[in-house]
């Protein structure tokens, strides 16, 4: 098994430690654990993991800290843990580079999706390259050729709507915050008007999603950003 | 100086006054002389003189007994005219007759001051008495400043007067109200209790100077505000100690009925987790699944159930502050709707809102809540199969949001303590929910600005709420367009 990936667990809590590196070593995952930000951060440096699941809560210090240090010398997908209404948190730890969140108390088949995203992104940071053509249910946005089809109908979409679908559908199975979202899609000075985004989102939706109301392709992430969900 | 000079001027007419009477009754006696005996006279004399003793005070009666001496001297004792006496007994009705005067004079004179003294002091009893009836009953810093100030300048007549209270909040109350003179105040009075000082009396009056009586009575003054403002912090000491009572009994309440509603999802997960692990159920035994998904649901109402907990935690202690961004509400009806998938299960719910619905200021993770605690409250309650509607619309300038369905009606009487927290309308109701939800939607709606309310409609139950759209007096900012094909 050595050429498991390897996945560094950083929580303080002894059961969340224990479950999750039951639940990924059944998976054929190398798990290492640490309880304290020090303590993950010399493991990072020691075993270079594929994968860091972090707590934001951790006893020594903060865990955004730990993600600004860790993205100093590592571009190793980072995975948020954190309770509801820390909104606030998940989206400076987001922003300072962690690459995705998951909400405790979480079900195992999101950690498992969130695990296959991340290992596929660090895949690509590796330069493996990816397929340029992201399919969603009938989707098939094409990032080489700049178009995007329903079935084999094109579907008309303005610059700026292109743009974001590109963004989104690039970095399919990632949540990316409104402000990712603003400064890549429009401006870093418009990182503060999510009203654009609300208001692109909502046309770009209704071209797209069979449902506007009830998206499938384009998640809200209720106070965080926006998440594409791609065929996997 | 105006004062003082006017007081002088009226002391001089005293004196005028008295001399002037003096000389009327020489004048009436002088005319009656020969019918009159020497000794005679001099009774008649004293007649006015206890009569200025007693209207202008013993400075008048000793000079009038002085002129009158003399009148009577010069005018009716023989030889007339002169200041000379000839007749021993006129000498002694002279001296008697000067004795009588100044005796007189001085006992009306005396019975006078004390007179004064006496209606001073009475005078003094009666500001008290007033004082103390204001302060009474009076709980309010500020209302106790402001009686003590009006006292104040009542009895001192003062420039100006300021009442400073000390203590949390420091409070000043002038009067008259900011035209408090630039100079340092002539008079300070601490207001002080055995604890320490806990304000101060500051008095502004140049003219005439502050006596000692006036000072004493300031005093005085000074003393019974202290006390006063002593028995408002007892009593606000004391009161909030009754609330911290009321909500220590409030909280062991909600502890009880949370340990309850706690205990129910994990005596669930307990027993079906165990039976898992006992080897009891048969490995493809179809209690199996079954006993699983219990597990996962109720962890999953166990941690909505803390949820709740939380949120209404902040919001009782205020500490809810929405996040507000422009937003569209539809969308936020969208992701919950997403999730809610496998909730809604045989419920329909249709969403109406008019295309052009203007974006709204609001937290969306707050909003989310409201909509998720109105949905699963109206599948819970409405019969499978039927139709839970949203509607949204303007109606001036907030959004009214209505959540109807066709479950059962509310007993007018139950429409406004649904909102309640633990409020269940029949007993069944234990079995599911928290009891938190309604009055969770209902913080956070008042949070944003804005109202919810219950009414049963024609065909069943709806919830209503309105959401300001304008936010710090500030509608919807411009959003730049673009419409060029890629």
């Amino acid at each position: 098994m050595s050429n498991a990936p390897h996945i560094l667990v950083i929580d303080d809590e002894p059961q969340i430690q224990r479950a999750i590196r039951t639940i990924l070593t059944e998976k054929g995952f190398k798990v290492t654990t640490a309880s304290r930000g020090e303590e993950g951060l010399t493991l990072a440096a020691t075993n270079e993991p594929e994968i860091v699941i972090l707590d934001l809560g951790l006893p020594d210090m903060d865990g955004v800290e730990v993600c600004t240090r860790l993205r100093e010398w590592t571009q190793c997908p980072i995975i948020i843990l954190s309770v509801r209404d820390s909104e606030r948190d998940k989206v400076a730890a987001l922003d300072k580079g962690a690459d995705d969140y998951l909400t405790k108390p979480f079900g195992i088949e999101e950690l498992l999706a969130r695990v296959r995203v991340a290992l596929r992104h660090s895949a690509g940071r590796q330069g493996v390259t990816q397929s340029k053509v992201v399919k969603a249910g009938q989707l098939s946005i094409d990032l080489a050729w700049h178009s995007v089809k329903r079935g084999d109908e094109e579907v008309k979409l303005t610059a700026t709507e292109y743009k974001l679908l590109a963004y989104l559908a690039g970095n399919h199975g990632r949540v990316l915050t409104h402000q990712s979202i603003l400064t890549n899609v429009w401006d870093p000075a418009d990182a503060d008007h999510t009203e654009y985004l609300r208001v692109y989102m909502r046309q770009l939706r209704k071209k797209l999603e069979v449902d506007p109301e009830r998206p499938q392709f384009i998640l809200t992430e209720p106070g965080i950003g926006y998440r594409f969900i791609a065929d996997e | 100086m105006n004062m003082q000079s006017s007081s002088f001027i009226a002391r001089f007419y005293k004196y005028l006054f008295a001399l002037g009477f003096i000389a009327l009754v020489t004048a009436v006696l002088f005319a009656l002389r020969e019918s009159l005996d020497t000794a005679l006279v001099a009774l008649l004399y004293l007649i006015p003189l206890g009569l200025i003793t007693a209207y202008w005070g013993l400075g008048p009666g000793i000079t009038s007994a002085l002129a009158t001496f003399l009148t009577f001297n010069y005018f009716f004792i023989k030889p007339y005219y002169t200041f000379a006496v000839h007749r021993p007994t006129d000498v002694v009705i002279l001296v008697i007759f000067l004795i009588v005067a100044i005796v007189i004079s001085q006992l009306v004179g005396r019975m006078q001051s004390s007179l004064a003294a006496a209606t001073a002091r009475e005078r003094e009893a009666t500001q008290l008495y007033e004082l103390s009836t204001g302060l009474a009953g009076l709980n309010d810093d500020r209302a106790i400043a402001q009686i003590l100030a009006k006292q104040v300048q009542e009895v001192s007549q003062g420039e100006a007067v300021e009442v400073n209270i000390h203590g949390p909040h420091f409070l000043a109350f002038q009067l008259p109200e900011a035209t408090q003179p630039a100079r340092t105040p002539e008079w300070i009075v601490p207001l002080q209790v055995a604890r320490g000082v806990l304000g101060e009396i500051l008095l502004w009056r140049a003219a005439p100077a502050i006596t000692s009586s006036e000072k004493r009575l300031l005093q005085t003054f000074a003393s019974q505000g202290a006390l006063a403002l002593e028995r408002a912090r007892l009593a606000q000491a004391e009161s909030r100690a009754r609330v911290l009572e009321e909500s220590d009994h409030l909280k062991s309440i909600l502890l009880s009925s949370v340990s309850h509603e706690l205990r129910t999802p994990l005596s669930t997960i307990k027993a079906a987790a165990s039976s898992l692990r006992s080897n009891d159920v048969h490995w493809d035994s179809a209690a199996r699944p079954e006993l699983i998904a219990a597990i996962d649901d109720e962890a999953d109402h166990l941690n909505m159930l803390v949820g709740n907990l939380l949120d209404m935690s902040r919001i009782e202690s205020g500490v809810l502050k929405p996040k507000r961004e422009w937003n569209i509400l539809p969308e936020i009806i969208g992701s919950v709707l997403t999730r809610m998938k496998h909730l809604a299960g045989e419920h329909r719910v249709e969403l109406d809102a008019p295309e052009g619905l203007p974006l709204v200021p609001v937290d969306f993770v707050q909003m989310e809540q409201v909509f998720t605690n109105l949905l699963s409250n109206s599948v819970k309650y409405a019969p499978e199969k039927t139709v839970i509607r949203v509607r949204a619309f303007v109606e001036g300038d907030a959004i009214h949001v209505q959540v109807s369905n066709q479950g059962p009606q509310v007993p007018p009487e139950h429409l406004e303590r649904i909102f309640d927290k633990f409020y269940r309308i029949t007993a069944a109701d234990r079995v599911t929910g928290t009891g938190l939800g309604l009055s969770i939607c209902k913080g956070i709606v008042e949070a944003h600005g804005g109202r919810l309310w219950a009414e049963n409609v024609p065909d069943g139950f709806a919830f209503n709420f309105t959401l300001p759209l304008i936010w710090e007096g500030v509608s919807l900012p411009n959003l730049p367009m673009d419409t060029e094909t890629e």
